[in-house]
């Protein structure tokens, strides 16, 4: 299974809409690299509404995944991440510290904007 | 204790299974969404260091039905190669798979009671319990 | 000459051996003993009323006025004798026991009262007695058991009844009180915390704040800690979690009302608030919660203006 990727201009936009299995979730790390290599999309907006667990390697995909775009030169925000999943990440001790968030998409393509006149 | 219903963990999607049934357990038993996210994820942790380092073993789920108290019990059975010193993967931060190494001290964190017997060379067994709030 | 037993608690042991050979006529009530108690109730009553009269000085009716107290008496004394004429529970005990949960007089009035009665009652029927043998005072407790039981009974009910909802009404309210949030502008809410936090609470606080932040859409949520007495290492860490998980999910969080002694023990203690924002007044957080917004206070001209000419025309004067 994979996870669709649109683009909108200069930005990349994920809606993470599955329950993530291990695979999956390396599957879209791989995906996501070669579509910003390939359009050269200067931000990425991940939006994870959907999604109601995220365990510890989960999060370290997606921290990864974070880390690695912006190596690449495309700036990440993690939208949507219900409670719930907060406060999950909060007791197993994972803070994604280097990680921008946004309460919602609109407000993550506002923040990516600010971020890349900046 | 005779457990009401198991699941084996021998591929990479059973992790995925075993947290479906884990909520779905909660769910019924009457814990609200949070503690319905915790658990889960609790059993994604213990599913996934099963598939890990002992290829194989099961994850059993029992209710607790205590006069004053509901809870739901997890236990996570391997017979892989068991756990040399449990306090190292206790501690915050320490992994050997190149995770997080928040997988073990996290799911004491995630459940309110949390018991682990280990022998090298038998396995490993964790019984973990989540109490439903008043 | 009859017989005067005094009868105190020890009868209660020889009553219940007995009892268990005497089963079988127990409940009903014995329409003899029935008529004597009826019918001297004017004696009983006024015994009662010297018992009871003596437990009042050093107890919990002594601040009741002497009128109150009489009068509860009497009508408590009529409540007992109408559960007797009419064999059961009455509603004017219901009625009775209500009132007194409602004026907060205790339930050992009450269950002292009964006693006192039982020992009226039993003393008053075996002195009237021609003779006393174990099977006559078995039938005499037996009665009156019947009589005064139901009765403690359903008061014990009613009290605790009546506490058990009072209980029930003050948790809802305290959780209630607990983690109140406030939606004060578009994008900006603010969760005033008082007393003291737990474990427990501060579970309900990380949820109901990070549960309002999507309700309520907010940017921005400002913990205000004023209220909060003791800050421990316990409850900083909780506190520090919540605004990480505040961040989590996309919003921000300024802990605001720190006093000069919270100051001191965070810092004493070694905890790192450093990663959010911190201010001393609620004021001022929400000051800095405008500018993260892209907002500012400003002044109106017009209001000034009209201050000052109404100084000027006063110094005029």
């Amino acid at each position: 299974m994979r996870i669709p990727i649109l683009k909108l201009h200069n930005y990349l936009l994920i809606s993470i809409q599955t329950d993530l299995d291990d695979k999956t979730a390396i599957q879209f790390q791989e995906d996501l690299l070669s579509k910003i290599h390939k359009s050269g999309a200067t931000g990425v907006v991940i939006d994870l509404t959907s999604v109601d667990i995220i365990d510890s390697f989960i999060a370290k995909v997606l921290g990864d995944v974070v880390t690695m775009s912006d190596l690449m030169g495309a700036k990440v925000v993690l939208t949507g991440i219900q409670p719930a999943v907060a406060m999950t990440l909060i007791d197993l001790g994972i803070h994604l510290k280097d990680v921008q968030t946004a309460l919602d998409l609109e407000q993550g393509l506002i923040k990516l904007r600010q971020e890349l006149e900046e | 204790m005779d457990f009401q219903s198991c699941v084996k963990i021998n591929r990479e999607w059973d992790i995925v299974g075993a947290r479906q049934i884990g909520r779905e357990h909660a769910k019924k038993i009457g814990f609200g969404t949070v503690d319905q996210a915790r658990i889960a994820t609790a059993i994604s942790e213990l599913a996934r260091n099963i598939y890990l380092y002992a290829d194989t073993g099961k994850i059993c789920f029992e209710i607790i039905n205590e006069i004053d108290r509901k809870g739901l019990w997890i236990l996570a059975v391997d017979n892989g190669p068991g756990i040399a010193d449990i306090s190292q993967v206790m501690e915050d931060g320490f992994s050997t798979s190149g995770g997080l190494g928040a997988g073990l001290p996290g799911v004491k964190r995630l459940m309110d009671q949390f018991d682990i017997i280990s022998e090298t060379g038998k396995g490993t067994e964790i019984r973990t319990v989540k109490w439903v709030r008043k | 000459m009859a017989k005067i037993l005094h009868v105190s608690d020890k009868h209660v042991t020889i009553y219940i051996k007995i009892r268990g050979k005497m089963q079988h006529g127990g409940k009903r009530m014995d329409k003899h003993l029935n008529s004597i108690v009826i019918n001297n109730s004017d004696t009983i009553v006024k015994d009662w009323l010297v018992e009871v009269s003596k437990n009042r000085h050093n107890d919990y009716t002594s601040a009741i006025s002497e009128d109150l107290f009489e009068s509860t008496n009497r009508e408590f004394v009529n409540v007992i004798f109408s559960s007797l004429e009419k064999q059961g529970i009455t509603s004017e005990l219901d009625d009775f026991s209500e009132k007194l949960i409602n004026l907060g007089w205790p339930l050992s009035y009450l269950t002292d009262g009964l006693q006192a009665f039982r020992r009226v009652t039993i003393n008053f029927i075996l002195s009237q007695s021609e003779k006393v043998d174990s099977d006559h005072l078995s039938k005499v407790l037996d009665m009156v058991d019947n009589w005064v039981d139901p009765i403690i009974n359903q008061l014990v009910n009613e009290y605790s009844g009546s506490w058990e909802h009072i209980v029930s009404l003050q948790r809802v309210a305290l959780q209630e009180l607990s983690a109140p949030l406030i939606p004060v502008m578009e994008n900006i809410t603010i969760m005033p915390l008082i007393g003291t936090i737990d474990t427990e609470r501060a579970k309900l606080i990380m949820e109901n704040l990070l549960e309002g932040v999507i309700k309520h859409n907010a940017d921005v949520v400002l913990i205000d800690i004023t209220g909060v007495p003791v800050v421990d290492t316990m409850v900083a860490h909780h506190i520090i979690q919540a605004a990480e998980a505040v961040r989590l999910i996309g919003s921000t969080c300024i802990l605001v009302g720190i006093r000069p002694e919270i100051a001191q023990t965070i810092v004493n203690l070694g905890i790192d608030l450093g990663k959010f924002p911190t201010k001393s007044s609620l004021r001022k957080g929400f000051q800095a919660a405008l500018e993260m917004t892209n907002r500012k206070i400003v002044h109106e001209k017009g209001s000034d203006e009209g201050i000052e000419s109404l100084l000027d025309s006063l110094n005029g004067e």
